[in-house]
């Protein structure tokens, strides 16, 4: 019963914290800095160290023994929407917004059941659109709506 | 202060004005109806619109979604027994019941009306409150400031559930080192960037809100497997409501309660880190001990009385914890600390000042709560049925909407690609951190606190001559302290004390 929930975020954390402490070498001190009582790594210490032992007393003693039950979770579908974000990100500016983000909604409804293509354009398509128009004339945000190769 | 109320109404009844009010509720109440998102993410579905807008209408529009959200979470607690935040779980303890009986318009009814009242009566206390505190405030200085700063944080731990405050304090911390990341604002050095020109300029506050409310609920959802059949259930209740009519006997029934709530719900949400969730609670738990044996066996069984106390609670403490923000610039809970970016954004800085340079800012919030409730009353209400529909969206459209809204809400801000791929890692990990039950409201206070909290210290320490003794000389900041260290060790200690209180009374029987 050593991995409870508590005990995995605790070890989770344990290792952001212990990550950190490590990178404040990183921040630069300027030579009149050298013994002033405060510096840029003055706070990021106090906070590594309190970081570092709030982890490790969650990790001693936890609250409660409840477990992490993976098999009640669909993993791989949050992966794929995980993955799915990622590739919106890297596409949204080079395919445009009104494709790249009609192509993400359409998968991310087939994703979750839906099976109909005509109902995941139907739903996408002018959703985006619109939002888009909103958006450019509404609120006077403009995003380029076009492929990088249809843009003049 | 009647001055004050006066450029309250002015700015908050402008056209412009009173149409956000109206949007907001409407979409604060649709956004806060589906189950699993609460006002945190509904405001921060809303911060990418309100920065667009001019600060005092910005404001008000978050207010609104504030309430909006508030109401809807209740509609989705009486309907279909899934309160889409920790606030509403209480009404469904008689709101659901009494929906199963074939009264959820009357439950709903009561529901308003109760909200309402609560709104009011809270909105005309931090009427009086606030102006009070924030003159008082006006005298504090920086080493006050960084005393009461770490107050807010140490209070999370006064008010994290039982267990929970190892958890609580560590999240805080967490937060408070996110905010480090970026050029340290004194000298110019970059901290923790790993190198990377896009952290140059920090953590951007409504990236990690969006991140670790909106897109890892929506996660969440989509890993918890849909239960289509259970929303075909959610459908018809949302489809019959039945008569909305309260009577008489009803109101007597309902009025002192929410006279009592009231007050206990706004003294509660003005206390930093309490919030909403236990001034309901609490309401609720006070009314069962008062209504006697015969009402109290009514609890749990669709209660007038105990849908009242916790609806009335909720919105009270919601107005209450205005009250730090505005006059102290300190977030009273997670959603006052999400405004509190919000109005950092606008180059706003809350706190006693605020009254002074932005009376209309000021005011604007106080009266647009009035307004608000009035809305929700007036306009939400009648068309709860027509709302209600959004229960009915199947889920497999909701959430990638839910995920598009909050990803393109961050990319408007800033046109940076970079944001939406540091958002799937947050959101990758405030998912994790959820489904370990680690709370992650205390992480964005400390996020919200950090850079203020580090820079009051260092202009403390500045006009100390880099001397620390500020802790303990200045009186107020000392008995701030203090306090902190109360809310702080109190709640670490208290198991202790209560095992070594049964110790001794085990040992005593045991003689």
């Amino acid at each position: 019963m050593f991995l409870t929930k508590e005990r995995i975020g605790g070890l989770l954390l344990l290792a952001f914290c212990l990550f950190y402490s490590w990178k404040i070498y990183d921040i630069r001190m300027l030579p009149f800095q050298a013994n002033q009582a405060f510096t840029p790594r003055s706070i990021p210490q106090v906070l590594a160290v309190l970081g570092v032992c709030l982890s490790f007393l969650i990790v001693i003693f936890p609250s409660n023994k409840e477990r992490l039950n993976l098999s009640e979770l669909n993993w791989p579908l949050g992966l794929a929407f995980l993955a799915l974000m990622s590739v919106y990100g890297l596409t949204v500016r080079p395919l445009g917004f009104l494709f790249s983000t009609s192509v993400f909604l359409m998968a991310g409804f087939a994703f979750l059941g839906e099976r109909n293509v005509v109902k995941l354009a139907l739903v996408a398509i002018p959703l985006v659109v619109a939002f888009w128009a909103l958006m450019n004339f509404g609120l006077s945000v403009y995003v380029a709506p076009l492929p990088w190769f249809l843009r003049g | 202060m009647f001055e004050g109320i006066l450029i309250g109404l002015a700015t908050a009844f402008t056209l412009q004005n009173i149409a956000f009010v109206i949007m907001g509720c409407l979409v604060g109440t649709f956004i806060g109806m589906l189950p699993g998102l609460g006002p945190m993410s509904a405001i921060a579905l809303m911060i990418p619109i309100a920065a667009s807008l001019e600060p005092s209408a910005g404001i008000i529009l978050m207010a609104a979604v504030y309430y909006g959200a508030i109401f809807g979470g209740s509609t989705s607690s009486i309907l279909i027994n899934a309160p889409g935040v920790a606030s509403t779980v209480a009404t469904s303890f008689d709101g659901y019941p009494m929906a199963k009986s074939g009264k959820a318009g009357k439950a709903l009814a009561i529901a308003a009306y109760s909200s309402f009242s609560g709104g009011v009566i809270a909105a005309l206390l931090l009427l009086i409150a606030a102006p009070y505190l924030a003159s008082v405030s006006l005298s504090f200085h920086s080493t006050d400031y960084f005393a009461l700063m770490v107050l807010g944080l140490s209070a999370v731990a006064a008010f994290a559930g039982k267990g929970e405050v190892l958890k609580a304090l560590l999240m805080t911390v967490v937060g408070l080192m996110l905010s480090t990341v970026g050029t340290d604002q004194t000298v110019g050095v970059p901290r923790f960037t790993l190198g990377m020109i896009d952290l140059v300029d920090g953590i951007s506050f409504l990236l990690l809100v969006m991140a670790t409310f909106a897109l890892s609920e929506a996660l969440m959802a989509i890993i918890k497997k849909v239960d289509e059949s259970k929303r075909e259930e959610e459908r018809k209740a949302a489809a019959k409501l039945g008569s909305m009519k309260v009577s008489k006997e009803e109101v007597r029934e309902m009025a002192p309660v929410i006279g009592r709530s009231s007050v206990l719900g706004f003294l509660i949400g003005v206390l930093p880190g309490a919030g909403a969730t236990i001034a309901s609670f609490l309401a609720y738990g006070t009314e069962q001990r008062i209504a006697g044996a015969e009402k109290g066996k009514l609890f749990g069984k669709g209660s007038v009385r105990g849908l009242s106390a916790p609806e009335t609670a909720n919105n009270a403490a919601a107005t209450g914890s205005f009250v730090p923000l505005l006059t102290l610039g300190i977030p009273g809970s997670g959603t006052t600390a999400i405004m509190l970016g919000a109005l950092i954004g606008y180059g706003i800085q809350p706190g006693p000042r605020l009254y002074i340079d932005q009376p209309d800012v000021f005011w604007s919030v106080i009266v647009s709560m009035w307004l608000g409730n009035i809305i929700l009353l007036v306009l939400n209400l009648p068309l709860i049925p027509y709302i209600a529909r959004v229960l009915a969206i199947p889920a497999r459209f909701l959430l990638p909407l839910i995920l598009f809204f909050s990803l393109i809400g961050v990319y408007f801000v800033s046109f940076n690609t970079f944001d939406i791929q540091l958002m799937v890692l947050f959101g990758l990990c405030a998912t994790l951190l959820r489904l370990l039950s680690f709370s992650l409201a205390p992480m964005i206070l400390g996020f919200i606190l950090g850079g203020m909290m580090e820079e009051n210290l260092r202009r403390a320490l500045l006009i100390n001559n880099d001397s620390w003794s500020f802790l303990w000389e200045r009186n107020l900041t000392l008995t701030i302290l203090l306090i902190a260290a109360a809310c702080l060790f109190v709640p670490m200690l208290s198991p202790l004390f209560g095992r070594l209180r049964n110790k001794t009374k085990n040992a005593a029987e045991a003689d």
